[in-house]
């Protein structure tokens, strides 16, 4: 290897420390200059769901960045047979795929997600916060510390190495000895407590904090889509949660759950995919949600097949869970696993395909109207599509001999993942930006950064199928000319750097709008559902008086009939917000908690532990209802 | 749209070809023939998808005229929804059947008994190691990193792994199978034509995984029986 060294330490490192000192001197100045200390303080202690959903969402644009950044180094690498780009080959390159992958899934698309719902879920069913948002606030900081766990490992050298599959025994203290890959377990495994809770929340609040009136059956599509995705969290994430705990076993404490004469390196797949796939059913049923709200919205039509559009997103979630094994069709589990895995997978499309049509059927005889966000739900039926299809061929179980593991595979996930997720989020940044902010974001460069971004993603991914089938394994540091892959590479590393110029349009777009503009209405997209009635930015106590809703819809029909929403009477209690400090601390001692795991330095460990457990106790001891309970009985 | 235009220029620039799509085994036949066939029903429902999508995108995009109108609930039509939910099951089916036959062809020869070796066949062991591979042929003879098969033999290959988890793949003879420590894995194929193919590792494995990569050399009977007897 031919690693640049500064001193003892790899260049890249050197780079990156002196840039992110100078950012953050130069973050540090201007709010101190700005006098934002007092708006950062209030951000730190509040419960707010939309105050938390925006932290979740800018979180969640930083570490794009960051993952976008790597993807960048990739796509540099790859650019042209035999590269040698600065660092980023052997070892260094499996750093940078690996950080990639793991980021870009559990530290930008679930808290793109997650804060959408925070700050629109809420609001589309009436509620005034979510139902536990002490919680909310815990399971907010969990994801900050793991992803501030996570990100740590580079600026000392210890990226995870293994990819983010984390396959054994590769994964495991005998093949990789360094404390790279415990970053990976405890950054995960503390921000995925988070997201457990979030799910546990989501579901408490849409089951006891609907408006009145609002059945199951007349809530909007994101909440349903919200609901679901937080039942599959909630029976893939334990999963996950052991899964990593075994493999910390393995390599803290010398047990053999996925190596030796016992243990079994399939153990370890079996479980990450009875996680995994769930997973990419997590992040894009919230995107499908997003998507038949604004396809309604913008096409001036109510949904079509509302009940065939929830029966889908059901059957979608529950086929989710019997399809883990398409990703280990070349393992040798036998001809009957391999048939039954790749007859499931392939009932996916069917619901999928429903979906696909009812969208497609709402646009018909409704009066289309283009704005950004209803461009992105555009792109994404085209781009979504094709990620589907190709997920059909793979689901070819024979066939997938030949995909599996090569670039036909990145290709494809790639057309999912962007097309659904990705699309889905920007698309509902675009649309529920002012309720965040009270402001709309510039049209004008959402259109750019949405075409950027298309154009690029497909020169990026679009080649990457030939790739694949023309023999380039994935996770790869380089190629050589007869490998015939050099053109449809470099398209690829073109289109990349599109994507990445697109991203510029859509920061400046947030920060031009944040600054230069205000005033949004109320209900600037003439939208359907309750958070349009609701002020912009929306206000603490939103549904005061509480609405009572008679249809799906029920705004939009009031709206054309020249109505009022009815008010309800019999309302139930808000949930108490509180202002406190606990959650960011609890966070951080759990954070200081896994960096004496990942070392191995047992004080560390206990000072972390102790300090958590002291929470637990203060927690349980205070009860912020009984306060507001006195107060109104003295009423 | 724009997308559709450079996929043909896309297909032509990668030369036709491409590895996976040019089997020389029996084998890398089938799979083929898979992939053409998914591809094509494939290709159906996106240009179904298509067609409407444009379609319905240019006749219901507002027009200077219809700003403020509001357009009517249209009800569920029961027949659409049969039709769309029908179809692809059809679709699909035509895909199952193929898909479940060539699964259990390949998959009993590759994954099955390890122990009733296929008679008049070239039995080679295959040892996955970070990061090369040795093969060891019936009278001991080892290689590393080029693997030699007289042309239009049946080909058995028995693999294992040293260390970590590994992947065979010659794109042009067979699709991938895993190689594992402690536990062996089959593949057989029958070469059809002489020359020589790219094989790689296609399972994560470490620090040089790119590096991973052999030769399969196929020659004729006579060749290979002679290749057998040097040193
Ligand atoms: C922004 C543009 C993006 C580019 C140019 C890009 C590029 C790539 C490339 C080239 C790889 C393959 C690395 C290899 O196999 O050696 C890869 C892997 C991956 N990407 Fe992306 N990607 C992008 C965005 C995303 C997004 C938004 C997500 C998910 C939300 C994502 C998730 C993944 C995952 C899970 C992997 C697998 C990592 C692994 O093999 O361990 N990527 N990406
Ligand atoms: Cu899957
Ligand atoms: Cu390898």
């Amino acid at each position: 290897m031919n690693i640049p060294f500064i001193g003892e330490v790899p260049s890249d490192i050197v780079v990156a420390w002196i840039i992110s000192i100078l950012l953050g001197g130069f973050l540090f100045s201007w709010v101190t200059k700005a006098g934002k200390w007092q708006v950062i303080m209030k951000y730190a202690q509040t419960t707010h769901h939309r105050k938390i959903g925006v932290m979740y969402l800018l979180l969640a644009v930083v570490f794009f960045i960051r993952g976008g950044i790597d993807a960048l180094f990739i796509r540099t690498q790859l650019a042209v047979p035999e590269n040698d780009f600065w660092v980023f080959q052997s070892q260094k390159y499996n750093e940078v795929f690996t950080t990639h992958g793991t980021i870009m899934i559990f530290f930008v698309a679930m808290p793109l997600l997650i804060g959408l719902m925070n700050v629109a879920l809420p609001l589309q069913i009436g509620a005034n916060d979510l139902a536990f948002p002490y919680l909310n606030a815990v399971s907010f900081w969990l994801f900050a510390a793991g992803g501030v766990i996570f990100n740590m490992a580079f600026f000392f050298n210890a990226a995870p190495n293994a990819g983010w599959t984390m396959y054994t025994p590769l994964a495991t203290d005998t093949f990789t000895t360094e404390p790279n890959n415990n970053y990976y377990i405890l950054g995960v495994q503390v921000s995925g407590l988070g997201t457990i809770f979030t799910a546990i929340n989501m579901i408490v609040t849409i089951i006891r904090l609907r408006a009145p009136g609002m059945k199951l059956s007349r809530m909007p599509l994101f909440s349903w889509s919200a609901l679901i995705t937080s039942v599959l969290i909630l029976v893939a994430f334990p999963v996950l949660t052991i899964a990593l705990l075994l493999l910390m076993f393995d390599r803290l404490y010398g047990t053999n759950f996925f190596m030796g004469e016992v243990g079994d390196p399939v153990y370890w797949q079996h479980l990450f995919w009875i996680f995994g796939h769930p997973e990419v059913y997590i992040i894009v049923l919230p995107a499908f949600g997003i998507f038949s709200d604004i396809i309604s919205n913008f096409s001036t039509k109510r949904v079509y097949g509302y009940t065939s559009m929830v029966a889908a997103l059901a059957l979608i979630g529950l086929l989710g869970f019997m399809v883990w094994a398409h990703h280990m069709f070349t393992v040798g589990l036998g001809s009957m696993a391999n048939t039954f895995f790749a007859i499931t997978t392939m009932l996916i499309a069917v619901p999928t395909g429903i979906k696909v049509f009812n969208w497609l059927f709402t646009m018909r005889k409704g009066i289309v109207k283009i704005r950004t966000p209803m461009l992105f739900a555009l792109g994404f039926i085209p781009t979504f599509v094709i990620g589907g299809v190709t997920g059909v061929m793979l689901a070819v179980a024979a066939a997938d001999y030949q995909y599996h593991d090569s670039y036909f595979v990145v290709a494809h996930f790639h057309y999912t993942i962007i097309g659904g997720t990705i699309l889905g989020s920007f698309a509902g940044i675009y649309y529920w930006f002012p309720k965040m902010t009270g402001k709309m974001l510039n049209e004008k460069l959402g259109k750019w950064h949405f075409w950027l971004f298309l154009i690029g993603f497909h020169l990026t991914f679009m080649p990457q199928h030939f790739a694949g089938l023309n023999g380039m394994p994935r996770r790869v540091y380089t190629y050589m000319w007869e490998d015939h892959i050099f053109l449809l590479n470099f398209v690829s590393t073109i289109g990349a750097f599109l994507m990445g110029a697109s991203m510029l349009f859509f920061i400046w777009n947030i920060y031009y709008t944040c600054r230069f503009t205000g005033g949004a209405a109320a209900d600037p997209w003439n939208g359907r559902t309750l958070e349009w009635t609701v002020g912009s930015p929306a206000p603490e106590h939103p549904f005061e008086p509480m609405p009572r809703i008679d249809s799906l819809d029920a705004y939009w029909y009031a709206k054309i009939n020249k109505k009022q929403l009815p008010e309800a009477e019999d309302v139930r209690p808000s949930p108490i917000a509180v202002e406190t400090f606990q959650p960011v601390l609890l966070a951080g001692v759990i954070g200081i908690m896994s960096i004496g795991f990942i070392y191995g330095w047992l004080w560390m460990q206990i000072v972390g532990a102790g300090a958590s457990l002291a929470f637990f106790v203060i927690r349980s001891l205070t009860d912020e209802r009984k306060r507001v309970y006195e107060r109104e009985e003295e009423l | 749209m724009k997308k559709l235009l450079f996929l043909p220029v896309l297909l032509l620039l990668a030369g036709c070809n491409i590895r996976a799509l040019h089997p020389a085994s029996d084998t890398a036949a089938t799979l083929t023939d898979l992939i053409y066939l998914s591809f094509g029903l494939m290709m159906l429902v996106f240009v179904v998808v298509m067609v409407l999508f444009i379609y319905y995108l240019r006749k219901f995009r507002e027009k200077a005229y219809n700003v403020h109108h509001i357009p009517l609930d249209t009800r569920e039509n029961k027949w659409f929804e049969i039709t769309w939910t029908v179809l692809p099951i059809i679709l699909l089916t035509i895909l199952a059947v193929p898909t479940v036959q060539a699964t259990y062809e390949l998959t009993s020869s590759s994954a099955g008994n390890v122990d009733e070796a296929p008679q008049q066949a070239v039995e080679i062991q295959v040892t996955g190691k970070q990061f090369n591979w040795r093969f060891t042929y019936e009278n001991g003879k080892q290689s590393m990193n080029e693997l030699v098969l007289p042309v239009g033999q049946k080909a058995s290959l028995r693999l294992q792994s040293e260390d970590v988890i590994h992947s065979f793949w010659v794109p042009r003879l067979a699709g991938k199978i895993d190689v594992f420590p402690g536990k062996v894995t089959r593949l057989s194929f029958v070469p059809n034509e002489k020359g020589t193919y790219q094989g790689k590792c296609a399972e994560f494995c470490g620090a040089e995984h790119t590096q991973m990569r052999f030769d399969t050399r196929v020659i004729s009977e006579g060749e290979f029986q002679e290749w057998l007897k040097q040193e």
